[in-house]
């Protein structure tokens, strides 16, 4: 190698020394872009903490649990209210494709603050106190959920298919949104499905 | 007299209990109760933008979400307790509701300009690291070039040229 080849060679290591010694101060003024995706989880489990045993043959009387929660990875802290609905097999569910929530009026509601990366669980019990049935109709007159009693008057029509009179208690997710200064379906709901023929 | 007396007083106590009076306490109950509602919203999600604005200083925010969700369980009792009529509760609800959000309001606008007291440090700091190192190396990295040339320079001419004989 010549001198002028040195030369190359001590200054483009000098120069790959200088951006090291200056990362520090750009990574505080650059803004990096974060690749990772944002999102938001939406569960439901059974009463001993696992997706098993889920209530589905309910009776009039009899309190049953499970538990809701949420996992946060929006990037940062999130502000959700999770609606609770009942409905009937005909009443419409939320419109995933539409972003749209379901029209049924919220019966309870929670409404969490959650950490990036962290999540929220509680837990939901409820009771079928007040049902009469028909011939071919079954109307739930009133529940009771995180003992609060609501009056709800929904008629179900008996399925011949799968043989019972089905109700199904379902979970919204909405999302504070902090440039619409509101709330907005963030598209994920759940649900457990409820045969009310033994009550 | 005497049962003139007791018929003003059964009047009025007729009145009282009328239904458009009750009425109109139930609906004076129910204004109330929106009003606090919508109140306790207003400074809930205030408080959940000051938390985010600490949060993106760079502030640890845990425990301030952590009294976010308690606010949020006031609230979303409140909600429900004014959506089954229950207007007393309601209000109750959301004011509790609302003293926790101010609060949190509070401590978080506080933690947001402490970060951010923080942060001007941790720049000023990494900066003057920065510039220090850069420095550093452009000065040993000339010097280092002085000394290599030097050096070059010695051994170059410092090369004798060799004689070969030509024995062919």
């Amino acid at each position: 190698m010549n001198l002028e080849e040195y030369r190359t060679v001590f200054a483009v290591t000098t120069l790959g020394l200088i951006l090291m010694a200056a990362f520090p101060t750009l990574s505080l003024v650059v803004p990096f872009p974060r690749s990772a995706e944002r999102f938001s989880e939406l569960w439901v489990l059974g009463p001993n903490h696992m997706a098993e045993d889920y209530p589905f043959n309910v009776r009039v009387g009899e309190e049953y649990s499970v538990f809701v929660g949420v996992g946060n990875h929006m990037g940062s802290s999130s502000y959700y209210v999770l609606y609770v609905k009942l409905r009937n097999q005909t009443q419409p569910l939320p419109n995933a494709t539409a972003s749209e929530p379901s029209p049924l009026p919220p019966l309870y509601e929670f409404r969490a603050f959650v950490v990036d990366g962290e999540t929220w669980e509680a837990p939901l019990t409820f009771e079928f106190l007040e049902v009469s049935r028909f011939e071919n109709s079954c109307l739930v007159r009133r529940v009771m959920i995180n003992d609060v009693v609501f009056w709800v008057d929904s008629s179900s029509s008996w399925d011949s298919e799968n043989n019972g009179f089905y109700y199904q208690l379902f979970f919204e997710l909405w999302l504070y949104d902090v440039t619409l200064r509101g709330f907005r379906f963030h598209n994920r709901f759940v649900g457990i499905w409820l045969n009310v023929t033994a009550s | 007299m005497s049962n003139l007396k007791f018929i003003i007083i059964f009047l009025v106590l007729s009145a009282f209990t009328s239904s458009p009076f009750v009425l109109g306490t139930h609906a004076s109950s129910q204004v109330v109760a929106a009003s606090a509602v919508e109140k306790a919203e207003g400074v809930l999600t205030s408080a959940y933008e000051a938390v985010l604005e600490a949060e993106g200083a760079g502030a640890n925010v845990s425990a301030l979400v952590a009294r976010l969700s308690e606010a949020g369980d006031l609230l979303a009792q409140a909600q429900v307790s004014y959506r089954l009529g229950d207007f007393d509760g309601a209000a109750r609800f959301a004011d509790l509701c609302g003293e926790i959000g101010e609060e949190v309001k509070v401590e978080a606008l506080e933690l947001r300009d402490l970060a951010v007291e923080e942060a001007v440090q941790r720049f000023r700091w990494t900066m003057i690291g920065s510039i220090l190192g850069m420095a550093i190396i452009v000065g040993v990295s000339f010097l280092g070039w002085r000394a290599f040339k030097r050096r070059y320079h010695r051994r170059v001419l410092g090369v004798r040229p060799e004689v070969v004989s030509d024995e062919s």
